[in-house]
């Protein structure tokens, strides 16, 4: 399993298929911005998010929408704000802002958001 | 006065008050330079009420079908129009005018749009009452030169940058007000409906120089109020400022020429200059053709990064090409109506009456249509028709308070709900999509409009409309 660190450091893609993606590590999300939906509610009854938690990478099934790439153009992102597994989720140093930008063959590029991109917590 | 203002609203919706479907041949229609068109029958009007009725609800209660259908539902119910002027009044020109003007709507739009997409503004600096003040006014200014649109698309990163650490939904909301709206007044390029009237032949400049007070008052006002909530909002900006880098920073910058191309282009017209030739019978002229250029040069040569950064989508100008594509086709037949009607109801149409009644229905329809029918109607009462340009620059000359209180209505009131205008929405999106819970649709009018637009707008009513 890799840590978010390696991933962003040594630009490992997730994967993307239809309204599924999977990130190549284990996270405790807090919240996620597709498009204009903000999306706190990771509980089973959400209709947000599904989170599958497997041994070496994390799944995420948008519910709402069918195809993500259709969604989203090349130069929107997923925003993400995680704290990586095993790490002090109330501790504020350890909240990750990160983006995925979906690509071509069903890969997902994972970047730490820039000051450029807007994403308050 | 709400006598006045229920008649006016009835001429939306009621059969009744429209030409009855027995009216004679003679009741017909002077339309588009000059040719006489029968008038459509009032049923005619309910494509363009069922699709704006659609517009308002559609993101609201039943998204995701929306999202999916608009421009399909958009394509059909201006389809339906244009099949009845077609085939049962044998009257293609009101359809042609319609698709003119629609393609000079649209190419302004999508120019701005893209233009303003394609540049990245980088604030330094603490934010506070007094810096999100001059930030607004600001907008506002801008916002005329560049329409509410490109300032909105351009200004709003920004703002939210600079207010990140302090980020309350009332700060978005006042960008919505002030810049995405009341500030846009003083020209036909600030509004979409103030285009519309110059298209129709309302001169250049008689926006600035009949409408300049009353914005303002209005924007003074808003100002005032907007600072009062921000200097209860004690949460610090300390963090916000990096010392020693840039105040302010522009990339993208080479597209401020687009936008001075834009500028221009809005004169290059046969009917403003003489010596433009027209294109005619093709639907659109030399200024189109420059500003779809301007839009796709801009694209090409945009940065990847900042369109990135700007998180550049064409969805938004999609959606409001193909929903005012419905809306220019459905809404001839209302236009057409109301010109008639208005000058048999004449005697009921007062100064107020326009601006509440294009400001109420402006609030919750598209302000651009609403400002033609107003228009349209208050040109009924001198028996002058909208839909020729020697009569709309005839009407400026011999009534000037109708159409300010029109222009006043529609631009002003566009801010009382998050449909009112385009750009309103385009914020609301952008603040969500970088993480700022936004109030519901009917959280913003209760909490925000209601108490803080409405007694503003009242105020300017008694100052300018009262008769």
């Amino acid at each position: 399993m890799y840590t978010l660190d390696e991933v962003i450091k040594n630009k490992i893609s997730g994967l993307c298929y239809g309204n599924r993606i999977l990130l190549p590590f284990k996270a405790q999300l807090l919240k996620v911005i597709v498009e204009s939906d903000i999306i706190t509610d990771f509980s089973r009854s959400s209709k947000g998010i599904q989170l599958v938690e497997h041994e070496e990478f994390l799944d995420l099934y948008f519910l709402e929408y069918k195809g993500l790439s259709d969604s989203l153009s090349k130069y929107e992102a997923i925003k993400m704000v995680l704290v990586e597994e095993g790490k002090n989720i109330f501790d504020w140093n350890n909240h990750r802002k990160i983006a995925l930008y979906l690509t071509e063959k069903h890969k997902v590029t994972i970047e730490e958001t820039g000051a450029d991109i807007l994403f308050i917590e | 006065m709400a006598k006045k203002f229920f008649i006016v609203l009835l001429f939306f919706v009621s059969k009744n008050i429209f030409a009855s479907e027995t009216k004679p041949l003679a009741d017909s229609l002077a339309t588009n330079a000059g040719h006489v068109s029968q008038m459509p029958h009032p049923s005619m009007v309910l494509p363009f009420i069922v699709l704006l009725l659609l517009i308002a609800t559609g993101p609201i209660f039943y998204k995701h079908f929306w999202e999916r259908n608009y421009h399909k539902i958009s394509i059909l119910l201006g389809l339906v129009t244009v099949s009845y002027y077609l085939a049962f009044l044998n009257d293609f020109k009101s359809v042609e005018h319609s698709i003119t003007e629609y393609i000079s709507f649209i190419a302004l739009l999508t120019s701005l749009f893209i233009a303003s997409g394609s540049i990245l503004i980088k604030v330094n600096f603490k934010a506070a009452p007094i810096s999100n003040v001059l930030f607004l006014l600001f907008g506002a200014v801008i916002s005329n030169l560049i329409g509410t649109t490109g300032a909105s698309m351009l200004l709003i990163r920004p703002f939210i940058k600079m207010n990140r650490e302090r980020m309350e939904p009332y700060l978005i909301i006042f960008f919505i007000f002030i810049i995405s709206n009341i500030g846009g007044a003083l020209t036909p390029i600030g509004d979409p409906p103030l285009f519309l009237g110059f298209l129709r032949g309302v001169p250049f400049f008689w926006v600035i120089e009949n409408v300049f007070p009353i914005w303002m008052i209005g924007i003074l006002i808003s100002l005032l109020v907007f600072f009062l909530f921000d200097i209860s909002n004690k949460k610090t900006a300390d963090t916000v400022t990096e010392k020693g880098k840039y105040l302010v920073e522009l990339k993208g910058s080479k597209n401020l020429i687009y936008f001075l191309i834009i500028i221009i282009a809005v004169f290059i017209d046969p009917k403003v200059i003489s010596w433009i030739p027209s294109l005619s019978p093709l639907p659109f002229g030399i200024r189109e053709i420059i500003m779809f250029s301007v839009a796709v040069a801009s694209f090409k040569t945009a940065d990847l990064e900042i369109l990135k950064a700007n998180e550049f989508d064409f969805e938004p100008i999609k959606e409001v090409a193909y929903l005012f594509v419905g809306i220019f086709l459905t809404m001839i037949p209302a236009l057409q109506l109301i010109a008639y009607e208005s000058r048999v109801y004449s005697h009921y149409l007062t100064q107020a009456t326009f601006y509440w009644s294009t400001g109420a229905l402006s609030s919750v329809l598209d302000n651009a249509p609403t400002y033609l029918n107003f228009l349209s109607a208050a040109m009924g009462k001198f028996g002058l028709d909208i839909n020729l340009a020697s009569d709309v620059k005839h009407f400026v000359t011999v009534d000037e308070v109708y159409l300010r209180a029109i222009s006043v209505g529609a631009v002003f009131f566009g801010a009382m709900t998050y449909i009112g205008n385009g750009p309103n929405f385009m914020v609301k999106s952008i603040s969500e999509r970088a993480g700022i819970e936004m109030p519901s649709f009917f959280t913003y009018i209760v909490k925000y409009s209601l108490p803080i637009l409405l007694p503003i707008f009242a105020i300017i009513w008694f100052l300018f409309f009262r008769g």
